[in-house]
Order: structure tokens, then sequence, then C-alpha cells
């Protein structure tokens, strides 16, 4: 009795055949990037992101309007053919204004969160694989870091510090390593126990070539996510401060500052395009991250291997 | 279960200890003098320069730095805080003025945020799959991607504003004196600072919720022929809660800090918007006795939540 050809059967048979042929390539280049490629909601929020920062990289390309120049006769004008966002309170173009904050808002998020990767995972890495009283130290340090409410540690800075954009980058960075360390050294406790480290260790390689050339490596995948999701996070509280007027100083556009005029009732009531424009796009902007994150979580993590 | 108290509650010490010592460091380096810190105006304003110098030597601020901080620490167990640079009002009476305004607005927010978060999640795992835990889970994402102001902001434009059903913001209008007066204001911070909240806590029952229906006790309960909203409510849901209380506790830094931007949407009196004006104001001591206060705080919240854990869970031993 011949068994019923499955779908599986007749996609053997198309590879044999192609074999046959010469004309199989090797399987795509990397399993992951292909997951990634089929995970929908990642794809279309890597879009977004792509496309916002390449819009604000060139932003004088895509708005003629100046974000800083001011025209009072132009004053809280409604949308229109020539300022399709409006135009503010002094006469600003909104559109420019998010274009341009583009630039600060990304460059904090992703400054912030590299910056914090840079020390999370060089401390994390180092230390925990060297163990003992280093690796005690720094873990009650981070212990100390993160049991402040994040956003009272960093308005605790901005006051001792003072308020510029470069500061709140450093002040991100300091209160941020906290995840990335505890998520780097929990990889390498159980990545430095395996053999091939011990190997490594017999041929006499020193630590740091150990640690970071040949363990790093592998934890990278977690990692990445977190910098993804992390990105998202300080973009989050650059507008959060902004708003409040702690962050970026005001007359530097960015997303946040932006949203700052809508503590006035009368703004937020009667003149929504001077701010719901630039709170979309930063929900939107943290939303697309959120799902490349994710996506490369499903991605990277074996667990979710399908 | 007595060691262990003892030992999570030691533990705490140096961890204070370590905080103090960096508050105190950042009050030293913060531009001004200590002594406008540690004693009122009035009594400054009086003193002639010799007399000031006096006292700078009888408060041992000519001591070694380690000496000072140990002062400084011995005056904090005594409850003594220091002074506000810009009203000269002791801090702990500010903060003490501005607590109950604070715990009423996190409280609020926090019931609110379980009962939905877990109603929610545990609808979710047993409609696993449906339309409606994908709807859940998209509505989470997006909760979680909206910066906290604007939610308050547009809560503010649409409720208050244009349908006119709730007051603008602020706690209490001269007049008011009852408590129900000033409900109307509580709702909308409460319930915005809530929403925000109920993501986590929906994505972590539903989880929790899914993990504890696939235990054995359920499929036992199902052969005894219990009914089926028995299980899930009685059985599962009970277990699964346990993890969900944890979460809880671990969320109350973030509702710390969450009520610092919300209070200023709304104007709402309490800890948060006195740390900002605080901040805006260059006051360095109110800044880093705040924040002080609300570590301690947290630090504490955990202890309490790991005992209660430990109470709850007899498998869980320090290290």
């Amino acid at each position: 009795m011949t068994r019923r050809p499955t779908r599986l059967d007749k996609k053997f048979d198309i590879l044999r055949e192609r074999t046959e042929r010469g004309t199989l390539k090797a399987a795509s280049s990397n399993r992951a990037l292909n997951k990634l490629a089929s995970n929908k909601l990642a794809v279309l929020g890597l879009a977004f992101v792509t496309i916002m920062i390449l819009a604000s990289v060139f932003a004088p390309l895509v708005t003629q309007y100046d974000p800083q120049k001011v025209d009072l006769r132009m004053m809280l004008k409604p949308p229109s053919a020539d300022h399709i966002l409006g135009t503010d309170k002094i006469g600003r173009d909104v559109f420019a204004r998010i274009i341009y904050g583009g630039r600060i808002s990304i460059l904090v998020g992703l400054g912030s969160a590299l910056g914090a990767a840079l020390i999370g995972v060089s401390i994390g890495a180092y230390t925990a694989y060297k163990g003992g009283w280093l690796d005690s130290t720094f873990l009650r340090i981070s212990e100390v870091v993160m049991s402040f409410p994040q956003i009272i540690l960093v308005l605790m800075l901005v006051t001792i510090l003072g308020q510029s954009l470069m500061n709140l980058i450093i002040i991100f960075t300091l209160t941020g390593w906290g995840s990335l360390y505890r998520l780097t050294r929990a990889q390498m406790l159980s990545l430095r126990e395996e053999e091939y480290v011990q190997a490594l260790r017999a041929f006499g390689l020193n630590t740091f070539t150990i640690c970071f050339k040949h363990i790093l490596p592998n934890a990278l995948g977690p990692i990445m996510v977190n910098i993804t999701l992390s990105t998202a996070m300080f973009i989050l509280q650059e507008a959060g401060l902004s708003f409040l007027g702690l962050g970026v100083p005001l007359n530097i556009p960015t997303w946040g500052n932006i949203l700052n005029v809508a503590q006035d009732l009368r703004i937020l009531q009667n003149y929504w395009w001077v701010w719901l424009p630039s709170a979309m796009t930063i929900s939107l902007f943290v939303l697309a991250i959120n799902f490349v994150g994710d996506g490369l979580r499903d991605t990277t993590d074996p667990t979710m291997q399908g | 279960m007595f060691i262990y108290f003892t030992r999570r509650l030691l533990y705490l010490i140096p961890m204070l200890l370590g905080i103090s010592f960096l508050i105190y460091l950042g009050l030293e380096l913060t531009p001004g003098d200590i002594l406008s810190y540690l004693l009122p105006p009035e009594a400054i304003a009086d003193m002639k320069p010799e007399e000031l110098a006096a006292m700078r030597e009888a408060l041992g601020l000519n001591d070694p730095f380690i000496i000072r901080y140990i002062y400084w620490l011995g005056g904090i167990l005594q409850g003594d805080f220091g002074y506000s640079l810009a009203s000269g009002v002791p801090i702990s009476q500010l903060v003490l003025e501005r607590v109950p305004a604070t715990l009423e607005l996190s409280v609020a927010a926090l019931l609110f945020s379980t009962f939905l978060g877990v109603i929610l999640g545990s609808i979710s795992a047993l409609r696993r799959g449906s339309l409606l835990d994908n709807s859940l889970t998209i509505f989470g994402m997006i909760g979680v991607s909206i910066p906290e102001f604007i939610f308050g902001l547009s809560a503010l434009v649409i409720f208050a504003l244009q349908l006119e059903w709730l007051p603008v913001g602020k706690r209490l209008m001269p007049g008011y004196d009852s408590y129900w007066d000033h409900m109307p204001h509580l709702v909308m911070p409460a319930m915005v600072l809530g929403l925000i909240m109920t993501a986590g806590v929906m994505r972590y029952t539903r989880s929790s919720m899914l993990d504890s229906l696939n235990k054995e006790f359920i499929r036992t309960a199902r052969s005894k022929g219990i009914p089926e909203w028995r299980i899930n409510f009685i059985h599962g849901l009970r277990v699964a809660l346990i993890p969900v209380v944890v979460l809880i506790g671990f969320r109350l830094p973030m509702l710390i800090g969450g009520t610092v931007i919300i209070e200023q949407v709304f104007q709402w009196p309490g800890i948060g918007n006195l740390f900002v004006n605080a901040v805006r104001g260059q006051n360095y001591p109110l800044v880093m006795m705040i924040s002080f206060l609300s570590v301690t705080a947290v630090l504490f919240a955990s202890f309490l939540i790991d005992l209660l854990t430990a109470l709850l869970d007899p498998r869980i031993k320090l290290e």
C-alpha cells in the first residue's frame, strides 16, 4: 500500500529535484534573521524606527523650516498646507520641531542605552568571571543603585550635576547600568563553567581575552534585547523629565520638550496640534522599539525557537 | 523563621549605611553652606560672624568628614532631618504634611491596578489564544509605550475639559471639607496611575495563572467533579496569586516614581510635587532627604514583602 504523500514529502521532492539539478542554494544565511523577518510586528516596528531615524538625520531635506525660528506673525496657527502640523506658541513649525527633535530624543535614548551597556556589560562580564570579593562588591553597589526609584535618582543627579544634554546622557547611563549588569553577570556565571572555558584557561590565555573575546559573544543575544528595550525606556524617561522642564534644556527641541507646553491647560484644550503629534510620535516610536525588542527576544531565546 | 527574619533585617543595615553615606556626600558636595541646612534661617540671621564660627566649631563642622557624617546620621535617627533652604521649615515637617496625599494616591492606584490586572490577567489566561486575550496583550504593549504624563493629559482633556465630569486637578478646594468632597479629585490621577501599572500586573497574572492551571491539583479537582468556575477561581487563582503579590510589592519603587510625574500633571500636593519643586528650586537638602526617605521606604517595603513571601511559601530560605 502506498502512503499518500504529505506536505513534507512534497517539500523533500522539491529539494531532491533541486539538488539533482544543482541549483540548491545553501540554507539562507541566518536562522535568527529569518525568524525576525517572519515576525510582522517586529518588521513593522523596525521599518518605523528606521524611517524616523533617517528622517531626523536628514531633517533639512524633509522640512524647509528651521525648528528654532520664531515667527510672531504665525503664532498657534492650525495645520495648513504651509505648516502641515501648524505652529506653536511662538510661531515655530511643529513638524520641523518633531523631525529635528527626533535627533536629540533618539540620541539620548540610544546613547544612554549604549553607555549603560558599555558599563554594565564590561563590569558584569569581568567581575562575574573573576568572582570573589570583586563580584560581591559590585553586586552590592548595583543593589544600592537599583533600590532607588529611578526617577528620584535621576532628578537627584540632575540637581547635583545641572541640566544639559550631555549630563542627561551621563545620568541615564549612571542610573541605568544595573539591569544590564545583572543580566550579563547571570549569563557569565553559567557560561564560565563551560568546558571550552577550562580549555582556554589551560591554553594559558589571559582573563581579558577569555572573558570578552570568547565568552561574551555567547551572551550577546539577551544583551541586545535589553539594549533595545532600554532605548525605549530612556526615550520615555527623557520625555517625562522634559515635560517637567528638568530634562534637556528647553531651548533644544526634543519630543519631550515640545510636550512641555502641554502643562498649560489653554494649549492643552484648544491647540491640540501643538502637543498631540509629538505625543503620538513618542508613543509610536517606543511601541515600535518594543515590538523590535520582543521580536529579537523571540529569535534569540532558545526556549522560543519554533 | 526567626533566624531568617533577623538575617534579612541585618542585611538592611549595610545597605542603609551605604545609601546614607552617599546622600551625605551629596549634601556636602552640593553648593551652599551646610550650616544653612543644619540651622533654622532665623537663627543664622541673628548671628554675628564670630558666633557663626563658634557655632561651626560647636556643630563639629570643622571635624573630619567621617565624624561629621556620624553626627548627621545621629541627627537623622532622632528625627532631625535639617531645614529646607527655600522656606527654612524643618524638612521632617514639610514631608509629613505631604505624605498623606501621596499615600492616598498610591494606595488607590495600587488597589485599582491590582483588581483590574488580576481580573483581566485571569480572563486572558482562561481564554488563552482568543481574540480577547490577543487584544489585551496588544493593549498592554501600547500601555507601556505611552508616556504616563501623556496618558494623564489625555484624560484631563477628555474628562475634565471636554466632558467636565471631573475636576481638573488639585486635591482640596477651599470650602470643601468632608472626605467625599475631594473624592472626585482623586478619581482621575488614581485611575491614570492605576491603569499604567495594570499592564504589568495583567501580564504577570496571566502567566502565573497559566502555570497553576497546568498543575496536577487542578486535574484532581476536576476529577472530583467540582464546577469549572470553582476550579478556576478558588483553586487556580489562589495559587496563582502568590507570585502576583510579590510582584506588586516589587512595584513599590515604581509607584513612588510614578507619582512624581502624575502628581505634576494633576497638581496633586504630594511628595512627588514637593520633590519636583525642590529640584526646580535647587533646594539641595530637601532633594537629598526626600531621595533618602524614598529609598528607605522602598528597602523596608521589600523587606516586608520578603517576610510575607517567606510566610506564604515555606521553601524560601535566605541563600
